[in-house]
C-alpha cells in the first residue's frame, strides 16, 4: 500500500479535520476526592489522568529539599491497555523518565514555586489511552490539576504539537499522523504573556519553517487555554454552588 | 463538528493484524464545487458549470478500473467522490497521481467531493457488510447529497458495474439514476466512439485477466515487504531495468546511482540475461534483482549485432563476467503508452468473427510483444496503434493490454510521425477554442497596441536606444533584440539584450500557461514544428519584429569603454521599437565592409542612408568588440568548443554550411551567442540571488572520465593526445588536434568528445548544493535559460522569477510568491524530460526522413546511394562510420551473416569472399583469397546506403561498403546541408503526390460518382462471380458426367 496522504489537495487531513483545526477536548476536573488536585483531560482518542498532590514536607531524602523553593515531582506513565498492542511496562522505561523530565520542567517554569519554600509537590499523570500527542495531553491535564489543588500558577500552561507537512503546519497531531513521518515540534506556552514554557523537537526541520511551526504551535495552544479556560470556570460554578447550598 | 468513531483492522508491519481505532470528523459544510450551488459553499478553484444536463458519479469501481474514460476531456461534470479516491490509493500511488493530475487540470471538467466528511453523506460501514458493498453505498449517498445540495436542479448519475447496485438505488430517488457505464456512454454520449472503444477494450482486457489461469510461466514475484528487507540486508539490488537496443531478447542491465556506493564491482550494472530471469519486468520497470552466484556469471557481448558469431561461439566475443542476476521482485511499473503494429494475418485465422487475441509487436524493440484481444484484428492489419499494458500475470508469456487509439496504416509518413511523437511522449493537440480566446487580438481591422499604462510603468526605449535584432534568414519568432550606445561622452557603453516579454501575455496559471508547461517546448521534426505557444504570440505580438512597438525584458550593461569592465548592470521591463530585422549573413557582410542592401533603409534617400548605415555598422563593431572580451573571459575559465548533436540539428536552417567542412560559423553567430549567454549568466546570478532555494538554473555536470576512453584512443591513433582532466585542458587539446588534410578528424573528435559529456540540465538551486551549480561547458559558475521565452517554458518561469526578483528589491511584495523548492525541482524534471524527449523526437524524424528518403531509390543504379564515409570506431566484425554528406552514422560490416569478409580488390573494389577478420586497437584486417585488407582508423571508404524495411519497427539504413577508397563524386563542392532540407522536402512532396494521386483517382470514372459505387470489390459484383459460377456449375457437372459415363 502506498503511504498515507496527510494532508489532501482539498486541505482535509486524515481523519477531516483541516490543517490548524484541533481534536476534540473534553475535560473534567476534581474526579478524585483523596488527592489535593485531579483532573481527566481527552483530546481526541488520547484520554489522561492526572493527580496532584501538595505542597507538603519533603518525603525521603530531605537533603533533595530547596531552601528558597518547592520541589516538583513528575511521575509520567502509561496504562498496559493504552496503545492498540498492549505494554509490558507501563512506567520507567527510558521514555517515560524523559516524558517526566519534561514535565517537571514545564511546571517549573508555570508554578510559583517560590511561595512554597523546602516543600515538595507531586503531580502524577498516567495515559488512559494513547493516540498521538502525549505530552500536550498530560501537561493540559496536570494544569488543570494543579489548579484544582489551588497551587497559585502564574498562568495556564498549555501545550499543543504541530507537524509540518507540503510547507503547511498540522495542529495536533494523531497517532498516524505522528508516525506518518511528519517532523513534529511539542510546544508548552504560558498563553497570556506568550512565554515559552518547553519546546521539544526530534525530528529535522529546515531552519526557515521553524519560525511558521512556532507560529501556529502559539495560536494552536492559545486556543487550547480557551477550552481550559471555559472547563475551570464551569468547574468553579458547579463547586460554588454545591458550596452554597 | 462531529466526532465519530471508525475501527479499522490493520495488518501491522509484523504481518499481526491490529484493531485501530481512529477518529473521523465530520463537517456540515464541505464545498461542492458547483456553479448551481445556493448553499455558499466556499467553492475555490474549479467549478462545475450549471449548464450540464447532468453531474455524473462514478462509483469507486468504475474509478479502479475504467479511469482511463473518465480522463476524456469531452465527458463534463464528473465527480469523483473521496471513496473513490482512497480505494484508488490504496490501488497504488501512480494511479492515485493520475487522479490528483486530473482534478488540477482546468481543462477537464471534474471536482472531488470530500463526500466521507460531510456529515450526511457519510454511512459508517455496518458489521458484516463487504468493502465494496460499502464504498457502492457510500458513493450513493454522495450522490443522493448533491442532488438534494443542488436542490434537485441537476440531475445526477451514478454509474456502477454492480448490477445489484442498480437494481437496489435505482428507484430509491427520482434526480439520482443508477446505471452500468456501457448504458450511461451509449446514453448519454452516442457520439463519443472513442470512450465506447476505450471501454470495450479496457472490459475486454479486464476478462481476460479473469479468464488465465493455465500453468506458469514465469516464477512468482516476492510480496514487497521481503523485497524491502532484502534490499535493506543487501541480500537484493534495487534500480532501474534497462533492455539492450541491440539484443533486446535476451540483454537487460539493472543501474541504479546508490549501486556504487556500496559496493565497487557493481557500478557498471548488473547483468539480466535471458528473458525467464528478467522476470516479466519491462524496460524501464523498477526492480529487484537477486545476484547469481559468482559462476553463473557472464559478460556482455560487444560484436555489431546481427553478427554470425552471436549464436555459435558465444564465449569468445563477450567480455570479461560481469555481475549478473535475476529479477525477483518489480517496485515500480514504468508502463506507458506503446504503438504497436497489428501484424499481417494469415487467410485461416481471418474467418472467426469473435474476439481474438492478437500478439502485436511494439515499434520499440525493447518492449515484449503485447497481447490483445478485439473484435478488429481483421481491419487493423498493418496499421500502427496505441495501446497499454495492464497486466503480466506469470502464467502468461506476453502482456496482455488493450487498445487506446489507431494511428494509421503503417509505412505513411503521417502514421510514422504520429508514432515518432508517441514514443516520446508528445502530445500536441491543437490550440483549444478556450486557449486561443484568452489570446490578445491583433488582426487588420483591430490592431494591437501598446497600453498606455503599461506604457508608463515600462522604460521606453523606443527613441534613445538602437535596437536591432539578428537571427537566421526567414526567422518568425525573434525572441531577442541587441542594442549597444555610448555614454558619458564615450568613457561609457551600454550593451543592452532585449527579450521578448511573454510572460506580460501569458498569466501564469492562465490556460495557454498550462499548455505551455505541459509542452515545455517548440518541438522541431524534420518537416514541422509544434510550437510551445499559439502562433498569435509566438509569431507576432511576442515576437520583436522590425519598426513596431513591443513589450521586452531587457538586461542592459554599463561598460568601461577602454577595459570593459561592467559597471552597472540594470534589469527590468521596457518598451521597444527593433529598428533592423537582420539576418546573419547581412549582418556578416556589414561587419566585413562588404556592399550589401539592408532593407529597412531601401527607400531612404541616399544621404540620410549612409548616416544611418554608418551608425548601424558602428553599433555591430562595438557589439563584436564587447563579444570578443566576453569570449576570451569565458575562454580563460576553459569553455569548450563542441561538435555534435546540437549542430547536426540546426543544419536545417543554417543553409550555408557545406557538410564536408568542419562548421564554419560567422563571427556574428559568436557574437549574438556570446551576448545572450552574458544575459543568461546575470540572470541566473540575479534570481539566485533572490530566490536562494528555488531559482530555476541549468547546470552541466562535469563528465565521467571513463567515458572518454575511446575518445583518447581514437585520438592517440590518429596522432593526437587528448587531455580530459579539465575543461579547460580538454577545450584546448581538442583545438589542436587537427589533421591539416582531413578537416573532418577534428570535427569527429569533437563529435564524440560530446558523446562522453553529460547532459545539461536545469534544477532548482533548493534542491542541490552549491557547487553543484557549475556549468561545465561553458565554463561559468551559474547559468540559465532567459533568451528564449517564446519557444522554451523554463526562460519564461526564468522570466517571472526575475520579475519577482525587481518586485521584491523595490520593496513591493511580488503578487504571487514564487514556487517553493519542491514544486520548482518537480516542475525542473518536467522540463528536462520533455527537452530530451524533443530531441530524441527530432533525431527519430530525422532519421525517418533519411529511411524515406532512400526508399524511393534503387541502391544499385541511383549514385546518390553511394557516398563517401569516415572510419571512427573499430568493433570485432565490422567498423563505425559516419557520412558527412547525408549525416548519418552506422556500423559496416566486415563479415557478413554467412561468415564471407570484405575481400579488397586490387582496384579497391570490395566484394564477399570466405575469409577471416582480425581485430586490432587502431584497424581491422580482413584475410581472405584475394588477399589481406586493412581499415584504419579515419580512413575514407565508399559505401553503399540501403534501407532495411520491417513492418513493425522504424526502417533502418544499411551501409555495406564498395570500395576502400575515398569516394570520388563526394567532392568537398557538393554542399551538403542543402541536400538535407532538399531531402525532407522531397519526402514530403512525395508524400503529398501519393494523397494527391489517391484523391484524384475518384474523378475518373463517372459512373462511380453517379452511382456512387465503389469499383471492384462490391457486394453486387461478387454476387455477379457467384451467379456465373452457379450457371456454369450444371454444365461442368455435366460435361463431367459424360466423361464419366
Amino acid at each position: 500500500m502506498a503511504g498515507l496522504e496527510l494532508l489532501s489537495d482539498q486541505g482535509y487531513r486524515l481523519d477531516g479535520r483541516k490543517a490548524t483545526e484541533l481534536r476534540k477536548v473534553q475535560a473534567r476536573m476534581g474526579v478524585f476526592a483523596q488527592a489535593d488536585g485531579s483532573a481527566y483531560l481527552e483530546q481526541g482518542n488520547t484520554k489522561a489522568l492526572a493527580v496532584v498532590y501538595g505542597p507538603h514536607e519533603m518525603r525521603g531524602s530531605r537533603s533533595r529539599a530547596l531552601h528558597d523553593r518547592a520541589v516538583i515531582n513528575c511521575q509520567y506513565s502509561m496504562a498496559t491497555f493504552s496503545t492498540a498492542e498492549r505494554k509490558r511496562r507501563p512506567h520507567g522505561d527510558r521514555k517515560s523518565t524523559e516524558m517526566s523530565l519534561h514535565l517537571k520542567q514545564t511546571f517549573e517554569a508555570a508554578v510559583m514555586t517560590q511561595l512554597f519554600p523546602r516543600s515538595q509537590i507531586d503531580i502524577y499523570v498516567k495515559i488512559l489511552q494513547s493516540d498521538g500527542g502525549n505530552y500536550s495531553v498530560c501537561v493540559n491535564a496536570a494544569t488543570l490539576a494543579v489548579i484544582d489543588a489551588g497551587i497559585p500558577m502564574r498562568d495556564y500552561v498549555c501545550a499543543c504539537t504541530v507537524g509540518f507537512v507540503d510547507e503547511t503546519p498540522l495542529a495536533d497531531l494523531c497517532y498516524a499522523e505522528e508516525s506518518g513521518g511528519v517532523s513534529s515540534l511539542a510546544l508548552a506556552l504560558l498563553p497570556r504573556g506568550g512565554q515559552i514554557a518547553l519546546v521539544q523537537m526530534d525530528a529535522r526541520l529546515h531552519q526557515d519553517h521553524l519560525e511558521t511551526l512556532i507560529e501556529a504551535a502559539m495560536t494552536a495552544c492559545k486556543s487550547v487555554s480557551k477550552v481550559l479556560d471555559e472547563v475551570v470556570r464551569q468547574h468553579l460554578q458547579e463547586a460554588s454552588v454545591l458550596s452554597r447550598e | 463538528m462531529i466526532k465519530t468513531e471508525k475501527v479499522l483492522h490493520l495488518k501491522s508491519s509484523r504481518g499481526r493484524k491490529v484493531r485501530v481505532v481512529r477518529e473521523h470528523y465530520l463537517r456540515e459544510r464541505v464545498p461542492c464545487f458547483s456553479a448551481l450551488c445556493q448553499a455558499g459553499c466556499e467553492n475555490d478553484g474549479k467549478v462545475l458549470p450549471g449548464d450540464l444536463t447532468h453531474y455524473v458519479v462514478p462509483d469507486a469501481e468504475v474509478v479502479l478500473n475504467y479511469l482511463e474514460v473518465l480522463e476524456l476531456v469531452e465527458l463534463q461534470g464528473v465527480v469523483f467522490t473521496q471513496t473513490a479516491c482512497q480505494a484508488l490509493h490504496s490501488k497504488g500511488r501512480r494511479f492515485y497521481n493520475r487522479l490528483r493530475n486530473l482534478l488540477k487540470d482546468p481543462r477537464h471538467d471534474c471536482v472531488l467531493f470530500a463526500n466521507e466528511f460531510q456529515e450526511f453523506s457519510y454511512c459508517p460501514r455496518e458489521k458484516g457488510e463487504s468493502q465494496e458493498k460499502w464504498q457502492t453505498r457510500c458513493v450513493y449517498a454522495a450522490a443522493v447529497w448533491y442532488y438534494n445540495h443542488l436542490a434537485g436542479m441537476m440531475n445526477l448519475v451514478m454509474i456502477t458495474e454492480d448490477l445489484d447496485a442498480v437494481s437496489r438505488f435505482s428507484s430509491l430517488n427520482s434526480g439520482v439514476y443508477v446505471i452500468g457505464v456501457q448504458e450511461y456512454l451509449q446514453s448519454f454520449w452516442p457520439a463519443l466512439q472513442t470512450a465506447q472503444d476505450l471501454y470495450g477494450s479496457v472490459r475486454q482486457a479486464l476478462q481476460e485477466k479473469e479468464a488465465d489461469g493455465s500453468q506458469r510461466e514465469f516464477p512468482e514475484h516476492l510480496p514487497a515487504q521481503v523485497l524491502e528487507a532484502g534490499i535493506k540486508s543487501g541480500r537484493f539490488v534495487q534500480g532501474t531495468l534497462n533492455v539492450s537496443k541491440h539484443r533486446a531478447q535476451n540483454e537487460a542491465f539493472v543501474t541504479s546511482d546508490g549501486l556504487s556506493s556500496k559496493s565497487p564491482d557493481l557500478s557498471a550494472g548488473v547483468l539480466v540475461a535471458g528473458s525467464k530471469s528478467r522476470n516479466r519486468a519491462v524496460h524501464g520497470d523498477l526492480v529487484a534483482v537477486e545476484l547469481l552466484p559468482k559462476a553463473e556469471w557472464r559478460g556482455k557481448v560487444t560484436a555489431l549485432s546481427e553478427g554470425p558469431a552471436d549464436e555459435r561461439s558465444g564465449d569468445d566475443n563477450e567480455t570479461k563476467p560481469m555481475p549478473t542476476g535475476r529479477v525477483v521482485g518489480i517496485l515500480q511499473r514504468n508502463w506507458r503508452d506503446y504503438v504497436v503494429t497489428f501484424p499481417p494475418r494469415d487467410a485461416a485465422q481471418a474467418q472467426s468473427r469473435a474476439a481474438q487475441r492478437v500478439l502485436a509487436v511494439p515499434w520499440d524493440r525493447r518492449i515484449p510483444k503485447v497481447r490483445i484481444s478485439t473484435h478488429q484484428a481483421d481491419a487493423l492489419q498493418d496499421h500502427r496503434l496505441v495501446v497499454r499494458i495492464d497486466s503480466w500475470p506469470s502464467t502468461s508469456l506476453y502482456p496482455n493490454g488493450h487498445s487506446v487509439r489507431v494511428l494509421g496504416r503503417a509505412g505513411e509518413l503521417e502514421t510514422e510521425v504520429q508514432t515518432v511523437l508517441m514514443e516520446n511522449c508528445i502530445h500536441v493537440p491543437p490550440f483549444s477554442e478556450a486557449q486561443l480566446r484568452e489570446m490578445p487580438v491583433n488582426s487588420p481591422e483591430k490592431p494591437w497596441a501598446a497600453d498606455p499604462a503599461e506604457v508608463a510603468a515600462r522604460r521606453d526605449l523606443r527613441q534613445t536606444h538602437l535596437v536591432f535584432s539578428i537571427d537566421p534568414q526567414g526567422c518568425e519568432d525573434v525572441d531577442d533584440t541587441l542594442s549597444v550606445r555610448r555614454l558619458a561622452g564615450g568613457k561609457l557603453l551600454e550593451l543592452g539584450v532585449h527579450i521578448a516579454d511573454v510572460t506580460h501575455f501569458v498569466r501564469e496559471g492562465s490556460l495557454t500557461d498550462l499548455e505551455a508547461r505541459s509542452r515545455a517546448t517548440t518541438y522541431y521534426l524534420a518537416d514541422r514544428r509544434y510550437d510551445m505557444l499559439p502562433a498569435v504570440l509566438s509569431a507576432d505580438l511576442c515576437s520583436l519584429l522590425g519598426g513596431v512597438d513591443r513589450y521586452a525584458m531587457s538586461v542592459m550593461w554599463e561598460l568601461d569603454a577602454q577595459s570593459l569592465a561592467v559597471t552597472k548592470v540594470w534589469f527590468g521591463r521596457t518598451l521597444i521599437r527593433s529598428s533592423y530585422q537582420l539576418h546573419y549573413e547581412l549582418a556578416q557582410a556589414l561587419l566585413n565592409g562588404e556592399e550589401a542592401q539592408v532593407p529597412e533603409l531601401a527607400r531612404l534617400d541616399p544621404e540620410e542612408r549612409d548616416a544611418k548605415l554608418s551608425e548601424l555598422i558602428q553599433a555591430l563593431e562595438t557589439l563584436t568588440h564587447i563579444a570578443r572580451h566576453l569570449r576570451a573571459q569565458r575562454d580563460r575559465g576553459g569553455a569548450l568548443e563542441l561538435e555534435g548533436v546540437e549542430v547536426r540539428a540546426q543544419l536545417d536552417q543554417d543553409k550555408n554550411i557545406t557538410a564536408l567542412v568542419p562548421r564554419q560559423p560567422l563571427e556574428v553567430h559568436e557574437t549574438v551567442a556570446e551576448c545572450m549567454i552574458y544575459a543568461n549568466h546575470c540572470v541566473a546570478s540575479k534570481i539566485q540571488e533572490a530566490f536562494p532555494y528555488q531559482a530555476l538554473l541549468r547546470r552541466h555536470p562535469p563528465p565521467r572520465q571513463e567515458l572518454f576512453s575511446q575518445l583518447v584512443d581514437t585520438a592517440r591513433a590518429a596522432g593526437f593526445s587528448i587531455d580530459t582532466r579539465t575543461n579547460k585542458a580538454l577545450a584546448d587539446s581538442l583545438d589542436r588536434a587537427v589533421d591539416p588534410e582531413d578537416p573532418l578528424v577534428n570535427r569527429l573528435l569533437r563529435m564524440m568528445a560530446t558523446q562522453a559529456m553529460s547532459q545539461a540540465l536545469y534544477f532548482s538551486t533548493g534542491a542541490q548544493p552549491e557547487d553543484q551549480f557549475y556549468h561545465y561547458g561553458l565554463a561559468l559558475d551559474r547559468y540559465t535559460h532567459f533568451t528564449s521565452p517564446i519557444r522554451r517554458y523554463a526562460d519564461m518561469v526564468v522570466h517571472r522569477l526575475l520579475t519577482a526578483a525587481l518586485q521584491l528589491e523595490r520593496g513591493a511584495e511580488p503578487g504571487k510568491p514564487p514556487a517553493g523548492n519542491k514544486d520548482m525541482e518537480e516542475l525542473a524534471e518536467h522540463i528536462n524530460s520533455r527537452n530530451w524527449a524533443a530531441q530524441r523526437a527530432q533525431n527519430l524524424s530525422t532519421g525517418l526522413f533519411q529511411c524515406l528518403f532512400f526508399k524511393e531509390r534503387d541502391p544499385e543504379t541511383d549514385p546518390r546511394c553511394v557516398a563517401d564515409a569516415i572510419i571512427y570506431s573499430i568493433r570485432d566484425n565490422g567498423v563505425l562510420v559516419f557520412i558527412p554528406e547525408y549525416g548519418v552514422k552506422g556500423p559496416v560490416y566486415m563479415r557478413n551473416k554467412e561468415g564471407l569478409v570484405v575481400a579488397v580488390g586490387p582496384d579497391g573494389t570490395c566484394e564477399w569472399q570466405s575469409g577471416s577478420v582480425r581485430r586490432h586497437s587502431d584497424h581491422i584486417t580482413t584475410m581472405s583469397g584475394r588477399g589481406s585488407a586493412t581499415f584504419r582508423l579515419f580512413d575514407h571508404i565508399t559505401v553503399r546506403i540501403s534501407v532495411l524495411s520491417t513492418n513493425c519497427h522504424a526502417d533502418t539504413l544499411t551501409l555495406q561498403v564498395i570500395s576502400n577508397q575515398p569516394h570520388l563524386g563526394a567532392a568537398p563542392q557538393r554542399p551538403g546541408s542543402p541536400r538535407r532540407s532538399q531531402l525532407v522536402q522531397e519526402v514530403v512532396r512525395l508524400a503529398g503526390e501519393a494523397q494527391e494521386k489517391a484523391a484524384r483517382r475518384p474523378e475518373l470514372s463517372k459512373e462511380e460518382r453517379e452511382f456512387r459505387q465503389s469499383r471492384t470489390p462490391n457486394l453486387y459484383s461478387l454476387l455477379e462471380e457467384i451467379r456465373e459460377l452457379a450457371l456454369m456449375d450444371p454444365d461442368a457437372a455435366a460435361r463431367a458426367g459424360t466423361v464419366m459415363a
